[in-house]
């Protein structure tokens, strides 16, 4: 089990979530879809550049190599920014459905039902 | 047409695969050895350069400063879209809240008694992420989070409008606001004291205070709004 790494794990999520964003129809699937690209993103920048032994970067303590935190500082921002994403998508979502009555992206406007 | 259709579904599976193969291949052989000079930098000498004991905190709050600027801004404007564009604010009208509903719908026994128990630990491991940032694991970003979260278990248990939402988003600009004029002063104009050790411990304390209450007042307007807006 040695090759189930953070990076490999993340990379996999990303291109589950391509295919959600590539093959499903209803628009909820694909902000759905998005979150688990966003999520693959996350999960490959925080175990990105980890080695074995190193410790948390606190304190001034050099008994060990420090983990770098310049990927959790860039991560820590960008999980805020995708939750304001996955808001604004699923308002407008909303919005389109009251107004339009459109659920899918499709032509037809009496398309519903999940299994797209 | 049927045809045509399964024939496009399997092209799209053997893309994402096809993809994911070529990625994963890519990253597993030829991954190159790169240095981290911004890692030798950030983690060299940040207590004595920041004040912070946390180096996520230093970078995110003294180093790389414009980052929590532009995502105090971003959510900031997640939250205004979320207010201002929903499809309610015009067709107030159809959105009566019946008090019956929130009567049937919410009446565990257990989880009030329970919510109502954890309420003020929930509240004190906020504030305690939150000032303790900058020496310990934790942030504003997170304390900001759990503290939302007091507000969810409000909900919980008093499923009731009475919140003004517009109070909380007028907080949120002001706080954005400060979050603005604080590192613009402190660190890009550099209006300090000749000793800095206390004024930086202020500064990081402060700022984590002030992202806390934003993500706290952000994340609770996003959650009531779409509780009570957009959930028809």
């Amino acid at each position: 089990m040695d090759f189930i790494t953070g990076e490999i794990v993340g990379i996999l999520l990303f291109f589950i979530g391509l295919y959600g964003l590539m093959t499903k129809k209803t628009i909820v699937k694909t902000i759905m879809s998005m979150s688990i690209m966003e999520s693959g993103i996350f999960l490959f920048y925080i175990t990105i550049n980890y080695t074995d032994g190193s410790v948390p970067p606190i304190g001034q303590a050099q008994e060990a190599a420090f983990v770098d935190p310049v990927p959790s500082a860039l991560m820590i921002t960008a999980i805020v920014i995708g939750i304001g994403v996955t808001a604004i998508g699923l308002t407008m979502f909303m919005h389109y459905k009251q107004k339009h009555g459109i659920t899918h992206w499709s032509r037809n406007r009496n398309q519903t039902g999940s299994e797209h | 047409m049927p045809q045509t259709s399964r024939l496009f579904h399997i092209v799209r599976i053997a893309f994402a695969v096809i993809g994911a193969a070529v990625v994963l291949f890519l990253f597993l052989n030829h991954s190159e050895q790169l240095d981290t000079p911004l890692m030798d930098y950030f983690t060299a000498d940040f207590l004595a350069q920041t004040g912070a004991q946390n180096s996520v905190a230093a970078i995110y709050l003294n180093y790389r400063v414009f980052d929590t600027l532009f995502e105090a801004l971003m959510l900031m404007v997640s939250v205004m879209e979320v207010i201002n564009v929903s499809w309610a604010n015009k067709h107030a009208e159809q959105y009566k809240f019946e008090k019956d509903d929130f009567n049937r719908k919410n009446n565990s026994e257990i989880v009030i008694r329970m919510v109502g128990i954890i309420y003020p630990f929930v509240l004190l491991i906020g504030l305690y992420i939150i000032i303790n940032g900058h020496v310990s694991p934790g942030g504003g970003f997170q304390g900001g989070a759990v503290l939302a979260t007091a507000l969810i278990t409000r909900y919980l248990v008093y499923p009731n409008f009475d919140l003004d939402l517009h109070t909380l988003e007028k907080l949120e600009k002001f706080l954005f606001l400060s979050i603005v004029m604080t590192p613009v002063l402190y660190v890009f104009m550099q209006i300090q004291p000749a000793d800095t050790t206390l004024s930086h411990q202020i500064y990081m304390v402060a700022m984590n205070s002030l992202i806390g209450l934003k993500v706290f007042s952000g994340l609770s307007i996003i959650f009531y709004r779409f509780v009570f807006y957009e959930g028809r």
